[in-house]
């Protein structure tokens, strides 16, 4: 048995990651760690890497996920990835040490940590981490009815626990069974954060709402993690050159480009990617160039995305997103780019890239066509230094003064384009609009981006665009409660 | 019966070892505790059980197969009779083939081989 578990010690590690906010960064990082596999399921992990601080919102689903880890399982939290510290006084923090006593912290990307808990848990010196929700059934079926499994009458009562689906037509002109789920925060397919509510007739989805924002729940659950476009927001007050910022775009989209990969099932390209972009500069030029020509031909990649998911030009005025521009909007045909109008890009020759489909497979090619664009424009650009203050074009599009960002536009776009798409094509959707639940968060938030102006929340003008969840609260009756210390 | 003594202990093994390994674990291992029982979603719940009736798409696809299976059934008396036909069997099986070439091409075009429209 010593022999079986120190040799069980050394294997890859499962790792099944929860994103909380400014976790995002480094829970992809775990990627590219050697001797770690990311698992899309806790059902095969072993471990639970919680990233990022917790907001109160984000707290049952990673208590259920825990304690859907079969044993042995331990979880590691690595707080200072959204710079907290265990005692900011974090309301989510604080239970989440009280609701997982277990939970061991350490340094975000602590790999040597990372793989010494896992050796110690497979060889018995660390005992499992114990469940944080009591294990019990909610509603209560066992022996009730006449065949004891929760059913009696037509509609079935409560067969396992649960009522059966309601019916809704179908596109054929059918009535049938409409399964109404929640998926999310921790869907991996999702990006961090983002709760779908739909309703699945077999696999193609039909009423879509987007659910409410974990990382923005309650009043006091700030962002405070430094989002990914956090170079592109800080213009604002900080002068910055052209070359570091096409760089950080260009790392944007290959990091985009990298999760999309994955998403569609081809894991290694996207680690080469990934690690691409994470020590990416200048003089990767040909090669960004040369990946954007081989994703251009890709002809999986064009039969999984070509016709899928088109935004088109009254989508895009609908939630108001011409005003921002962006690849979702460029890859439209809508050439609106901030770079045009910058004086700091005026000696470079800069010209928007447009694509015309405007489906996930234009979106693809346009962010791919744009990462090499940059870099070709930070290698022209030389020490040109862009003053602070003025709208800049960042990886989602305009990021302006007193504007929303651009990702609360985007969410609103998805309850009309995931309407009748099958679940895959769903996915592929998703991916491609490169959501980002924590800047839709801070625009929510009364510190709409720059600053709240002296006539009440900014934030307040973007609630019309803003989803609004139609399914219950998150912290709604839950099937399990938690167990009391 | 000698000559399927061999097929019952290998039937027999092979259901043997089917109830092992279906029963086995539940016995030996600890069982599965509620949470661990719920689908995962992301840390969300099923409110509705998935006993739900679905519109099955495939079926205008089996039904097109099964008309170009049929095809197929005619081409057996043809084949037997290719050789001493010759080139004329060829020119009206090359017709008939033609004439469903263009029914499926119709379903395509109008969308019967979508799997979700």
């Amino acid at each position: 048995m010593g022999l079986l578990s120190a040799a069980a010690g050394r294997a890859e590690v499962p790792v099944f990651p929860v994103v909380g906010v400014g976790g995002r960064q480094a829970a992809e990082a775990l990627w590219l760690m050697p001797g770690i596999r990311v698992v899309d399921s806790p059902r095969a992990a072993v471990l639970l890497v919680v990233v990022g601080r917790l907001t109160r919102a984000l707290l049952h689903p990673t208590m259920l996920v825990h304690d859907q880890l079969p044993g042995p399982r331990a979880t590691l939290w690595w707080p200072g990835a959204g710079g907290a510290t265990p005692d900011d006084g974090a309301q989510g923090t604080e239970d989440l040490l009280a609701a997982l006593p277990d939970v061991v912290t350490t340094v975000p990307g602590d790999t040597a940590g990372l793989l010494a808990v896992f050796a110690d848990l497979l060889s018995g010196r660390r005992p499992s981490g114990r469940p944080a929700l009591v294990d019990v059934e909610y509603p209560r079926w066992r022996g009730v009815g006449p065949h004891g499994h929760g059913g009696e009458g037509m509609m079935g009562g409560v067969p396992f626990g649960r009522p059966l689906a309601e019916m809704a037509d179908d596109p054929d002109g059918l009535m049938l069974d409409q399964l109404p789920l929640r998926v999310g925060p921790f869907f991996p397919a999702w990006p961090p954060g983002l709760i779908l509510d739909v309703g699945l007739q077999g696999d193609v989805l039909r009423g879509v709402a987007v659910g409410d924002n974990p990382y923005r729940s309650w009043p006091g659950d700030e962002p405070v993690g430094p989002l990914d476009t956090a170079l592109f927001l800080a213009t604002r007050t900080m002068a910055t050159t052209v070359a570091a910022l096409e760089v950080a775009r260009a790392r944007h989209h290959l990091r985009w480009l990298s999760r999309t990969l994955r998403g569609h099932g081809l894991a290694a390209r996207a680690q080469r990617v990934g690690a691409l972009a994470q020590s990416l500069s200048v003089d990767d030029r040909p090669v960004v160039e040369a990946l954007a020509r081989r994703l251009g031909r890709d002809a999986g990649l064009a039969a999984a995305t070509s016709g899928v998911g088109i935004v088109d030009r009254a989508a895009l005025e609908r939630v108001g997103i011409d005003r921002y521009g962006g690849p979702v909007a460029r890859a439209a045909g809508l050439g609106i780019d901030a770079r045009t109008h910058d004086p700091a890009y005026a000696d470079l020759g800069f010209a928007p890239v447009i694509h015309h489909e405007g489906d996930a497979r234009a979106r693809l090619r346009q962010r791919a066509a744009e990462a090499a664009q940059a870099l070709s424009l930070a290698e022209r650009a030389g020490e040109i230094v862009r003053p602070p203050g003025r709208p800049v074009e960042g990886p989602r599009g305009v990021l302006a003064p007193r504007e929303p960002l651009p990702s609360s536009a985007l969410l609103a776009l998805l309850p009309d384009l995931l309407d009748g798409l099958e679940w895959g094509d769903a996915v592929t959707t998703v991916a491609s609009l490169d959501l980002d639940l924590e800047e839709a968060a801070l625009d929510q938030s009364v510190a709409t981006w720059p600053a709240r102006t002296s006539g009440g929340p900014t934030g307040a003008s973007t609630t019309g665009a803003a989803p609004t969840s139609t399914g219950p609260a998150p912290t709604g009756p839950a099937p399990t409660s938690r167990v009391t210390p | 019966m000698a000559p399927f003594g061999a097929a019952v202990v290998v039937v027999l093994a092979g259901g043997i070892a089917v109830l092992a390994a279906r029963w086995l674990p539940p016995a030996v291992g600890p069982e599965a505790t509620a949470p661990e029982r719920i689908p995962f979603l992301g840390g969300g719940v099923p409110e509705v059980h998935a006993w739900s009736r679905f519109h099955i798409r495939y079926y205008a696809m089996a039904l097109l197969f099964l008309a170009f299976d049929m095809e197929m059934v005619f081409m057996y008396p043809w084949a037997v009779v290719f050789a001493a036909e010759g080139a004329v069997a060829l020119v009206e099986m090359l017709m008939f083939i033609t004439i469903l070439l263009l029914g499926i091409l119709y379903a395509w075009r109008e969308g019967a081989l979508s799997w979700a429209s």
